[in-house]
């Protein structure tokens, strides 16, 4: 497929280690075939050990499939002599913000990326301003990160992501660890650059109101995927996610509730706005209000 | 609170020193520091206080500061201070009680010892007032970069200062967690002897250091994944450039060698 950016061909991944952790870390990843398409964004939802974590590593070489293929931009992640095209490629951000910071200054922190990939010194000015801007940090270039908040340093780190030039970035949880006005910041920093710089999106996540905002939806579940599509046909399948433990977006579940209590909503309601929207309309077609 | 903490003691600012090459500050700093220790009479030694003061008013550095700068070594002072008084032989005498005699010669030895390391002090405590932590250790890495010749390391060393620079806040924070948590399940970190204060950090350190190795872990993880290979092929953002302010400083230093030289040919020397 040539419009694909990540390829996963029937990928399976099983963690070494002590029979202890095996049985902890168990089940990882079992014979995953999936397709990222370029621009795409796609949520991966999961509980704790649905191996959602996992199929975000596979995608940059981090971890190597023992069987199937997993291959960026035409590239095997098996090739050693190959790696670091593809993290050139795909970037990564991690749960915890302070971890990913190498820098005690942000604009350095923003410069690691491209200096180890040897870019030259002005391009690399150019590109952590740039980068920088587009992550709305660009007034704290000069900060010490460990000043910031939660959510501004996550953008410091999705800044030293696309100073690189990834055409995609995997955000594994990034949200997790952060308070709420945090979260919204990075989600909106996400999407703003799947918009406006066509970078593709994977975003793992376990929050279904960060989900439900994504083009596209693919549960895990015991290492497998269980459902993949629009956020409103994944959504769609209550009793399953229900079942595995998952929770549908707040906003869907109160026009589950007033459908019940008899109130019908026009529209597939899934985000808050979306939730709005439908209220607002079905009030005006009751007549309750202008 | 602890947000407020600064790495290192770096006062921003945008004088010439600020603005000099970190590489020729350093070795303007260590020249500074064998000139002093070079000085063998009142006259030059004068000159170099001269120096400093000039330069901490040009540094804009507050006095304030200086002087806490200066905190550390008081016990240093004030022992280098009293052995010499007490243990310099000759001049006139100009005291006598049971063993001790003080004689003129102890106690300009003393003056002068004591002027001699607060210049070094000060003369030191400007190169780090003046440049950031990150600067440093770019500067260090850049100066010993000759040794990878001789198989060292330097891009490791300068990238684990960095990292350890950066980590410092991270850690410091932690230990206040933890610190709070163990107080909150009812530890007693105050109280007791030093056996029993030194015990009562273990469920302190050792959850700290789990959590560093797996900072470590993650670091490692999120340095792969942003291309690191260590310092081959590798470039830098922030180009050091010897400008004309650098000059000027190496000029200023060597024209102090030879007055510190000349000075203390003419003059008597006090020590040595």
């Amino acid at each position: 497929m040539k419009d694909s950016i990540i390829e996963f061909d029937n990928v399976s991944f099983t963690y070494d280690g002590t029979e202890e952790e095996q049985k902890e870390r168990l089940p990882a990843v079992k014979e995953v075939t999936l397709s990222i398409k370029k621009g795409e964004f796609v949520s991966v939802l999961g509980h704790n050990g649905s191996g959602k974590s996992t199929l975000a590593k596979l995608c940059n070489a981090i971890l190597i499939p023992q069987s199937g293929k997993v291959t960026v931009c035409g590239m095997d992640t098996a090739d050693e002599s190959l790696i670091y095209d593809i993290r050139e490629k795909v970037g990564m951000v991690f749960q915890n913000p302070d971890n990913q910071i190498v820098a005690t200054i942000v604009e350095d922190d923003v410069a690691f990326g491209p200096e180890n990939l040897g870019v030259e010194p002005k391009e690399i000015r150019r590109r952590v301003d740039e980068s920088l801007k587009a992550v709305g940090m660009y007034e704290f270039r000069e900060y010490e990160p460990h000043k910031l908040s939660g959510g501004q340093k996550q953008r410091v780190a999705i800044a030293g992501i696309i100073a690189m030039r990834t055409d995609c970035i995997v955000f594994d949880e990034p949200t997790a660890m952060i308070d709420p006005k945090g979260r919204a910041e990075v989600m909106e920093t996400a999407k703003k650059l799947n918009r406006e710089n066509g970078i593709t999106v994977i975003f793992i996540t376990h929050f279904m109101e960060e989900a439900a905002e994504a083009d596209r939806v693919v549960v895990m579940d015991d290492g497998r995927v269980l459902l993949d599509g629009t956020p409103a046909r994944v959504f769609g399948e209550r009793e399953t996610i229900r079942k595995i433990g998952l929770e549908i977006p707040s906003a869907a579940n109160l026009a589950d509730m007033l459908k019940e209590n008899g109130i019908e909503l026009e529209s597939d309601v899934l985000t808050p706005s979306d939730c709005i929207d439908a209220v607002y309309e079905a009030a005006r077609k009751a007549g309750v209000c202008s | 609170m602890i947000r407020d903490i600064t790495i290192g003691q770096y006062l921003p600012g945008k004088s010439a020193l600020h603005k000099m090459d970190p590489r020729v500050k350093i070795i303007v700093t260590f020249a500074f520091i064998i000139v002093i220790f070079m000085c063998k009479n009142f006259w030059s030694l004068g000159l170099m206080v001269l120096f400093t003061a000039l330069c901490t008013i040009l540094a804009g550095v507050p006095m304030r500061m200086m002087l806490k700068s200066l905190r550390p070594v008081m016990v240093i002072l004030v022992f280098t201070g009293i052995l010499n008084i007490f243990y310099t032989s000759g001049g006139n005498k100009l005291l006598e009680f049971w063993k001790i005699t003080v004689t003129d010669k102890g106690i300009y030895t003393a003056v002068f010892m004591i002027v001699r390391i607060v210049c070094l002090i000060a003369g030191s405590s400007l190169l780090t007032y003046t440049t950031t932590p990150t600067m440093l250790t770019d500067a260090i890495e850049r100066i010993l970069s000759p040794l990878k010749v001789f198989k060292i390391q330097v891009h490791t060393l300068a990238m684990m200062m960095t990292l350890a620079l950066r980590f410092i806040p991270t850690l410091i924070e932690e230990i206040e967690r933890i610190m709070n948590a163990q107080k909150a399940r009812g530890a007693d970190l105050e109280s007791g002897g030093f056996i029993k204060r030194a015990k009562a950090l273990i469920p302190i350190l050792i959850p700290l250091f789990i959590s560093a190795f797996r900072r470590a872990y993650e670091l490692a993880f999120a340095m792969e994944c942003r291309c690191y290979r260590g310092g081959e092929g590798r470039t830098r953002m922030k180009q050091m450039k010897v400008k004309a302010t650098d000059i000027v400083a190496s000029a200023v230093t060597a024209a102090l060698l030879g007055a510190v030289i000349f000075l203390n040919i003419y003059f008597k020397p006090v020590i040595g």
